[in-house]
């Protein structure tokens, strides 16, 4: 009965003591974010956020961690986890700066990097495919793919999130798939992770139709360990989905997806061209910002998740205060102190419905009040492809620096595809409207050249672009012919290689969460020579004829005598002929 | 032209002439040099001077350019060209370099042309010998032959391969085993193809050995030969080992002339048939491919056993067409050997069909390459099939030329026979 009692008593204090040390550490949050962007686009980041404590993980107990995905990263041994699956491109010219700082985006395709706790780097590459192996099946994405050619170790480029003892023996590996292409079929696991799993809150409006319907989307998940300076570690996960939507594109009905111009007396005018008049018209309707939530994903909020922390609003826009907002009832208003965006309380069991509507300014004033002005990027990045033919060519980047004043200092990182040969001596860094190559731009390079069909290149370059001006990267490759097995099913589509990754090093703390403003160069494709894939039996058989005609030839030379035509015993046609119409004689005398 | 009388003036206007061409054509057409270093019938994987040039950047950066796809030549030449000054800024120093080479292998074919070997060796003396090009005319063919310029212009690496071959030949020729064998460890340490021309190599020197300290004993010569070229190649290993660093030059160098890895197009038969190979065949027919190569050694230098250079000149014929990395150069030296058997031109068959046939594939292999790689409007079976004629061309002058020197020995024994019809049995 005594025993009984504690029991009892030790079970009461438990239930009494486990949810209060939960709510503390093992927290829970989530936030869509709204910011309308110049012509009539919005980006949409969703983000959420969980925390366990190590210990915690480490028994097992995941609570709002995803298990699936917690016990992928301990058979690993996985200390610090990045992916990311993107689609698009990131128009930074218009649209500005990127979200987060570029943290929390990939190039096109699925990108993978970790950091793995190992001794030595055998060991590393085994537990790198497990993960990869496993992350495949997890996401239903090719992630398996990613074998020795598509895995490179970056040296100066990734710098760890999370906070890790430096005793630690880590790895960092890290891996791409630019010809992956990003679908439903990887947004359903990733809802799946979420402790409400997408059937509440924001991620009710998470919906393949529209995200892979956007401009540029990009999922992310990163999962880093935080050791606050006063408690205990947690291990954070955090799922992150960005969109840019094309407000006329989403707002099309689904049943009538077909874009039909509007009438011409319905037809906004900008009003301020010289030849404006009543029969000839420059429409400005491409700039408005005119929308409801329900119109952009097809549905409003319903509600919020009921695991979510309670004191961080679900929803945020970013608009002026100066312009009018209009809400479904029951939603609380807060406006931010920055005059520049506001934010909306919900209950549990509320709908949330926003509503912009059409700017009552003159139509072509409307971007400047009607929208917050984009924040200018650190730098802007373009990478093509110079030359022509399937032989050779060069690769190009333009680096242009918009600071008036602040040379910016970045990290070039490029994993390009083993049968993309680069001539490293070609490289060079020129700034624009001058003749030649300018050495001092380039700081440090860290080189490691491509092994056929073992490895790829992995291009490092420290560098930097003075103030206010343009430079021009470029080197130049050559294209190898593969295998014919070698080929994908489309081989004359051309091979993708994957965005470059620039880090900028010590960016100005505006934003002060993260530590490296990243961006990345839209990927290439590149076309290789190709043979002709009906005729491998062919080929053989030509090719064995000319080497048979060749040694024919030589060995029949040589292995046989000389003698005059007179003396040999005659051979050829006429001489068969003759024996058989003897033999035919024969036959018939007989 | 017979027996033309060779003086010092016309030597020197030889070598200043062709010197002059490829120093005009360097200056007045600078771009011309990069053009035909891209081109794939002068520059393979194993020789082109880009590739060298990207080899000695990493090795001047202290990476190991062995650790990489791009470059697999040897690795002394990344010292050699260390030494010039840099190709960007003077490229005078290593086109310089590149004409001298050419020139000190049109001199080995002159000593070559001169010694008479070609038509009287130390056991056969051919009956038309008198009928010969004197080393001026052959060592002119040589350096005026458009292959050779390009090859030169193209900066491939295979002239030093060229130059060394040749050495070894005209080191036999005059009796200096020795250097001969020292030349075609240089040749194989560079291409390592040439090991090859070993056996009748040394059958030539054994020949030609001078009277004074010859080794009469056959096995006993071959087998002091073949300890030299073992010698001297393990000693360029090892020198190699000390500049690279490690030995990861050894697959890198001749292991991708064996496995054939770099598929990059050429003008041999190798390249497009590896392509389209299934890959559970892969390694028998590379095997087979090189046992095919190596067989016409054996059978010829036993056949020709009392021409050793007529065998000499056929296997580098076999190479130019059955080696796995060929390219123009290859037929550049074989047709440098060719005018050596003036003598035997008469008896030739097929001069006409086999000329022509190589100056069409000459003009339509550009044409095609182009139309696969550039316009797209052929696929790669146009620039195969090219390739394909070219090699048929040049067998059939291989063929031709042995024909016509096997009948220029028979004759010796059947006087009689001269003009008239004969019959292979």
């Amino acid at each position: 009965m005594r025993q009984f009692l504690s029991f009892l008593w030790l079970s009461l204090l438990s239930l009494l003591v486990i949810p209060s040390s939960a709510s503390s550490a093992a927290d829970y949050h989530e936030q869509l974010n709204l910011k309308p962007l110049p012509l009539s686009a919005l980006l949409a980041s969703f983000n959420f956020r969980s925390n366990t404590t190590l210990s915690e993980f480490e028994k097992g107990n995941f609570r709002f961690f995803p298990r699936s995905l917690g016990q992928i990263l301990q058979h690993a041994g996985t200390r610090e986890l990045h992916l990311r699956f993107s689609l698009g491109r990131w128009d930074s010219e218009t649209w500005g700066a990127r979200p987060w700082d570029g943290a929390r985006e990939g190039g096109t395709g699925v990108e993978l990097w970790a950091w793995l706790e190992t001794d030595t780097d055998e060991e590393a590459d085994r537990k790198w495919l497990t993960l990869t192996n496993a992350l495949s099946g997890l996401f239903c994405a090719s992630l398996n793919f990613i074998d020795g050619t598509r895995t490179t170790r970056p040296v100066m480029s990734f710098q760890p999130e999370g906070d890790h003892s430096t005793d630690n023996n880590m790895h960092l590996l890290y891996g791409v798939l630019p010809h992956e292409v990003v679908c439903t079929e990887n947004l359903t696991p990733f809802l799946k992770l979420l402790p409400c799993k997408g059937k509440a809150g924001i991620a009710t409006l998470l919906d393949g139709h529209k995200l892979f319907d956007a401009s540029w989307q990009s999922m992310a998940i990163d999962i880093r360990p935080i050791c606050p300076p006063d408690g205990e570690c947690v291990l954070q996960i955090e799922q992150t989905v960005d969109m840019v939507l094309d407000i006329h594109r989403s707002k099309r009905p689904r049943g009538n997806p077909i874009p039909r111009p509007p009438p011409g007396d319905q037809l906004p005018c900008d009003t301020s061209k010289p030849y404006n008049s009543h029969d000839t018209c420059f429409p400005v309707d491409h700039t408005s910002q005119e929308w409801t939530i329900s119109q952009l994903f097809g549905k409003t909020v319903k509600g919020t998740c009921p695991l979510t922390d309670p004191t961080i609003p679900p929803v945020c826009l970013e608009v002026p205060h100066s312009s009018s907002v209009f809400v479904s009832k029951d939603v609380h208003e807060k406006k931010n102190a920055d005059r520049l965006s506001r934010c909306f309380h919900i209950s549990p069991d509320t709908e949330l419905e926003i509503m912009l509507p059409r700017s009552e300014q003159d139509a072509s004033s409307a971007i400047t009040t009607d929208i917050v002005t984009p924040e200018t990027p650190l730098l802007y990045a373009e990478r093509s492809f110079t030359g022509h033919g399937q032989e050779r060519g060069g690769v190009q980047t333009i680096l242009r620096n918009p600071s008036p004043d602040t040379e910016v200092e970045f990290i070039y990182m490029e994993s390009l595809p083993w049968f993309m040969r680069i001539y490293l001596h070609t490289m060079e860094a020129r700034v624009a409207g001058q003749p030649h190559a300018n050495k001092s731009l380039v700081e440090q390079v860290y080189y490691r050249p491509a092994l056929d069909r073992a490895r790829g290149t992995q291009l490092e370059v420290r560098m930097r672009v003075p103030a206010a001006s343009t430079v021009f990267l470029t080197y130049d490759f050559e294209k190898s012919i593969l295998r014919y097995t070698e080929y994908p099913p489309d081989a004359n589509r051309g091979f993708d290689v994957a965005a470059a990754v620039i880090t900028i090093l010590d960016p100005p703390q505006t934003v002060g969460r993260f530590a490296a403003y990243t961006l990345r160069t839209t990927s290439l494709l590149c076309s290789l020579p190709t043979p002709d894939f009906s005729m491998p039996y062919n080929v053989i058989i030509f090719t064995s004829t000319a080497i048979a005609l060749a040694f024919g030839g030589m060995f029949n030379i040589l292995v046989r005598r000389f003698v005059a035509a007179d003396e040999a015993h005659a051979t050829g046609l006429g001489v068969l002929l003759a024996r058989l119409k003897g033999r035919l004689k024969g036959a018939v005398k007989g | 032209m017979d027996g033309a009388k060779v003086t010092p003036g016309r030597t020197a206007c030889l070598y200043i002439g062709a010197a002059v061409l490829r120093l005009v054509i360097f200056t007045l057409l600078p771009g011309l040099p990069d053009l035909l270093t891209g081109r794939v019938e002068i520059s393979t994987p194993v020789t082109s001077f880009k590739r060298l040039q990207e080899g000695l950047f990493l090795y001047n950066h202290n990476v190991s350019p062995y650790d990489g796809g791009v470059y697999h030549q040897a690795p002394l030449l990344l010292p050699l060209f260390s030494l010039l000054p840099s190709i960007t800024r003077l490229p005078i120093f290593t086109y310089l370099l590149y004409i001298a080479v050419d020139l000190l292998s049109a001199s080995a074919l002159w000593r070559i042309a001169d010694s008479g070997e070609a038509g009287s060796s130390a056991l056969f003396t051919s009956p038309r010998r008198e009928k010969r090009w004197s080393g001026l005319v052959i060592a002119a063919v040589f350096l005026f032959n458009p292959f050779t310029v390009a090859t030169c212009l193209g900066r491939s690496t295979s002239v030093f391969t060229t130059c060394a071959i040749l050495h070894a030949v005209a080191k036999a020729v005059s009796g200096a085993p020795f250097g001969a064998m020292v030349a075609i460890s240089f040749a194989s340490y560079l291409s390592m193809y040439p090991l090859l021309l070993l056996p009748p190599l040394v059958l030539l020197s054994y020949d030609r050995q001078h009277s004074g300290r010859a080794i009469k004993s056959a096995p006993k010569f071959a087998a002091i030969c073949a300890s030299t070229v073992a010698g001297v190649l393990a000693a360029l290993f090892q020198l190699s080992y000390l500049v690279t660093g490690s030995w990861e030059f050894l697959p890198s160098t001749y292991g991708v002339q064996l496995t054939l890895s770099d598929l990059t197009p050429n003008v041999g038969l190798w390249w497009y048939f590896f392509i389209e190979m299934f890959d559970s065949f892969r390694s028998f027919f590379l095997a087979v491919f090189w046992l095919h190569l190596s067989s016409y050694v054996g059978g010829l230098t036993v056949r020709i056993r009392r021409q050793p250079l007529v065998a000499l000149t056929l296997i580098l014929g076999i190479f130019a067409i059955f080696k796995p990395y060929p390219s123009i150069s290859d037929a550049a030296l074989f047709q440098a050997m060719v005018p050596l058997y003036r003598h035997v031109f008469p008896l030739m068959r097929y001069t006409f069909v086999s000329t022509a046939v190589i100056m069409y594939a000459t003009c339509l292999g550009p044409a095609f390459y182009y139309l696969w790689i550039y316009a797209g409007s052929g696929n790669a079976n146009f620039f195969y099939a090219i390739t394909l004629v070219w090699n048929l061309g040049q067998s059939l002058l291989v063929c031709d030329l042995l024909f016509a020197v096997l009948r220029d020995e028979w004759e010796v024994e059947r006087p009689e026979m001269v003009g008239k019809e004969i019959r292979q049995i």
